[in-house]
């Protein structure tokens, strides 16, 4: 029905409209509510980003080495087995410009921070930046207390169901309702029972392990390319300017993955690690991705992650590589 | 600021709430209240780009009362000339000018530096095809008599940038929407409803089925080299979804959140995949656009001689190709729109002596054959639009025609997402007679049936959403 009423001061509402608010807060409060709920729900579960932003707060004064990277070194180093206090914030798909984000806005609350593992492996440079996953940017916010949002943030930036609400669902269901989360964390948000991948359900047969199909990119990007080592090189400058050693590792590789590689986006990528290594004296090297000697079937969730047993020989060789540097 | 955002969320109650306080007899008030709104809502993207639609505005208002006022046709043209190459010239610059440079150098074979003209680095303003012909066809309509001229400056500026269309259309006549702005607008429960439903039924169009659909077709033209021929016949015709789900998806939000301000805005998807021919295609599928090439391109060349079948044909592939050129400055669109145009004109040839059959006209196209030459146009015209360039749709027919294994196309497959498509188009199908599938829903079911028919909608829409993807058509 239109609404007929004809005289109205300025700013003021109609039955018909005042009608129509009611009408619509009885509609809204139950979401509201259901979606208070749900963010609590999603608070109270113990993903990893919770657990490094606890460890972050707790111990930020005694970190000595933080590693950054996606999920290759999230899975391949295990803070608790490193000789110096560590912490390790890599997670999955997180590339180069949030591992930027994340340093530059923590490492004023570190003050006894020596040393920066990055990860640049096989297509890092290749791959872009993921502009799409800027829903982390609420998490980082949440847990690290570091705005990637280059703005000033507001209320709803600490959302987390909201700023990711198909994952979250997962994970609550996954959580709550199937009870299929079986990761365990160790204090410092390193997953020690993260066994469940390709490599387990197919009984670390390197027989169906070689049959099994995964997938890999193999298409070159030039301007990706240019742009991701402009972006590396700023990061390094950055730490050299902050005096601080860089350790830049390339994660073991299941030899499956290694034979699929697309050898130029390899050889550009070698290029500019040499490159780097030989412009800055703050920086070595542990390339450990064709390291198949020591890495076999049994190490590895799938083809390019490592499981824990990995983890553990991985983090061996990192604690070498700190080693080596004092 | 996204219809599919937090911020939006924000902003659009807050305005409403501002709009309807101000007291529904109060015309001004409330325009001026959308022009500020509308403003906001642009400069929030790029602010500078503000001056472009204001300047846009007042070249178009200023041309038009000018042709009004003008006694003899020569000066009632040269003002009509002005507008048009303003308008011609700024989609020129800011959309085309790159495109041409490149071009010209390469097909001179000439490098950078050896010609006089370099490219620019311009950033393309959202909306500009759609504000553009919009205005563009004000001051041909004025020439042309169909519509007098406004004398209310604030009334143009808001038909010009009203925010819900003002990005991605529909594109309005202004004899459909300009009257709008001088009519008192009344608070209308059962219209605001029907927004509202529109607007969640657009949400689910877009979040659920275009992004989950983008998130596939992503992957596989990022790398089509990575995939076998089914792959990506299956990401094509995943593009036609996506692309739908985008756009009329935003459209209905568009449409939705016009009538919460009492506005009534042009219908823009007709449940294109109906369509039994490729005209009636164009017919169903971005209306408003076709509607304006046909207005303005396609009647004035025929009109000189309607009989003329050879003139109607270079009219069909002439407004078809600038349809494809209007979505993008590339090759790809080009022949995209000549494709279109191409069947077009197929469908229109007579091939029998009485004249009246064509090629694909029942008596010589099975029934059968329909649905599979639509699966056809609808993978050939989705790899043109989709693809990057030449080479890439080049890169596309030839891996699909080489039948190579599709090892890979198991995790590409969502059956959830397939059951949210049937869903969709069911529902549609369903309700084709309406202008959505929600249309008034409280004919049929009472409140807390309706309740919680929304319930679901949104539960879908948070669950299952995809990743958050921009609106494809805001990049034209």
């Amino acid at each position: 029905m239109p609404d007929q009423k004809k005289t109205l001061s300025i700013f003021s509402f109609s039955d018909v409209q005042l009608r129509f608010l009611k009408y619509c807060m009885g509609f809204f409060i139950p979401l509201i509510i259901v979606y208070a709920i749900l963010e609590i729900l999603v608070l109270n579960i113990p993903i990893n980003y919770k657990v490094f932003g606890n460890y972050l707060n707790k111990h930020a004064p005694e970190i000595e080495v933080m590693a950054l990277g996606s999920s290759q070194m999230k899975c391949g180093f295990n803070p608790a087995l490193s000789d110096e206090s560590a912490i390790n914030l890599a997670s999955t798909s997180q590339h180069h410009n949030e591992d930027f984000q994340i340093l530059k806005g923590t490492i004023n609350r570190i003050p006894n921070l020596k040393t920066v593992i990055i990860e640049v492996s096989y297509n890092h440079l290749e791959l872009p930046h993921h502009p799409k996953d800027y829903w982390k940017n609420s998490v980082y916010l949440k847990y690290y207390e570091v705005n990637a949002f280059e703005r000033p943030t507001w209320a709803k930036d600490k959302l987390i169901y909201l700023a990711n609400a198909r994952f979250y669902s997962h994970k609550l269901m996954d959580h709550y309702f199937y009870k299929t989360d079986k990761s365990q964390l160790n204090e410092y948000g390193f997953d020690t029972n993260n066994y469940e991948g390709a490599f387990k359900k197919l009984n670390y047969d390197e027989t169906k392990i070689a049959e099994h199909k995964f997938k890999i990119i193999t298409r070159e990007d030039l301007t990706i390319f240019k742009n991701n080592t402009a972006y590396l090189y700023k990061m390094m400058d950055f730490m050299k300017e902050k005096n601080l050693n860089v350790i830049i590792c390339t994660a073991p590789l299941y030899k499956t993955y290694l034979n699929k590689r697309n050898p130029n986006i390899v050889r550009r990528r070698d290029s500019v690690l040499s490159e780097i290594l030989k412009k800055y004296k703050n920086v070595t090297i542990l390339d450990k991705e064709t390291d198949t000697l020591q890495f076999t079937a049994k190490d590895f969730l799938n083809e390019n992650h490592l499981n824990p047993d990995g983890a553990k020989k991985f983090t061996a060789l990192v604690n070498r590589k700190l080693d080596s540097l004092h | 600021m996204l219809f599919n955002s937090f911020s939006f969320g924000l902003f659009l109650p807050i305005t409403l709430l501002l709009y309807w306080a101000v007291g529904f007899k109060r015309i001004k008030a409330q325009n001026l209240i959308l022009l500020a709104a509308s403003y906001f809502f642009y400069g929030l993207w790029d602010w500078r780009f503000l001056f472009l639609i204001v300047a846009s505005s007042l070249v178009d208002y200023f041309a038009a009362l000018a042709i009004k006022g003008s006694e003899s046709f020569s000066r009632k043209k040269i003002f009509l000339y002005s507008s048009i190459i303003w308008n011609l010239g700024v989609l020129f610059l800011f959309k085309y000018y790159n495109f041409f440079i490149d071009e010209f150098a390469l097909l001179f074979n000439m490098q950078q530096g050896e010609y006089a003209f370099s490219t620019l680095n311009l950033i393309l303003p959202v909306g500009l095809s759609f504000y553009t012909f919009q205005t563009m066809s004000y001051t041909i309509d004025v020439y042309k008599n169909r519509v007098s001229p406004t004398n209310n400056l604030l009334n143009f500026l808001c038909f010009v940038g009203f925010f819900p269309q003002l990005v991605a259309g529909p594109i309005e006549k202004a004899s459909d929407l300009l009257p709008q702005f001088s009519k008192k607008r009344s608070f209308d429960t059962d219209q605001v409803k029907e927004g509202l439903r529109q607007i969640l039924w657009g949400l689910f169009k877009k979040m659920v089925i275009a992004d989950n659909a983008a998130y596939v077709v992503n992957m596989v033209y990022a790398s089509p080299e990575d995939y076998g021929s089914l792959s990506l016949l299956y990401a094509s015709i995943l593009f036609f979804f996506q692309i739908y789900g985008d756009f009329s998806g935003y459209s209905d939000i568009a449409i939705g959140t016009a009538k919460l301000f009492g506005f009534k805005l042009s219908k823009n998807f007709n449940i294109p995949y109906l369509a039994q021919s490729v005209t009636e295609f164009w017919q169903r599928w971005h209306i408003t656009l076709t509607r304006w090439f046909t207005d303005y391109v396609y009647f004035p060349i025929i009109q000189k001689n309607l009989r003329s079948n050879t003139r109607r044909n270079i009219a069909v592939y002439l407004t078809m190709g600038l349809i494809g050129l209007w979505h993008g400055a590339d090759w790809t669109f080009v022949i995209f729109g000549l494709f279109q145009g191409f069947l077009i004109v197929l469908e229109r040839t007579p091939l029998t002596k009485n004249r009246k059959s064509s090629l694909f006209h029942k008596a010589l196209m099975p029934n059968f054959m329909v649905p599979i030459l639509g699966f056809i146009f609808i993978i050939v015209s989705s790899i043109l639009f989709r693809s990057q360039n030449i080479e890439e749709v080049w890169l596309m027919f030839k891996r699909i025609s080489s039948f190579i294994p599709s090892e890979n196309i198991g995790p590409l497959i969502n059956k959830r997402f397939l059951v949210f498509v049937f869903i969709m188009m069911a529902s549609e199908i369903y309700t084709r007679y309406k202008d959505f599938p929600l249309t008034k829903l409280d004919s049929y079911f009472n409140r807390p049936t309706r309740w919680i028919i929304y319930y679901i909608l949104i539960f879908l829409i948070f669950r299952y959403a995809g990743p958050k993807e921009d609106f494809i058509y805001f990049q034209f």
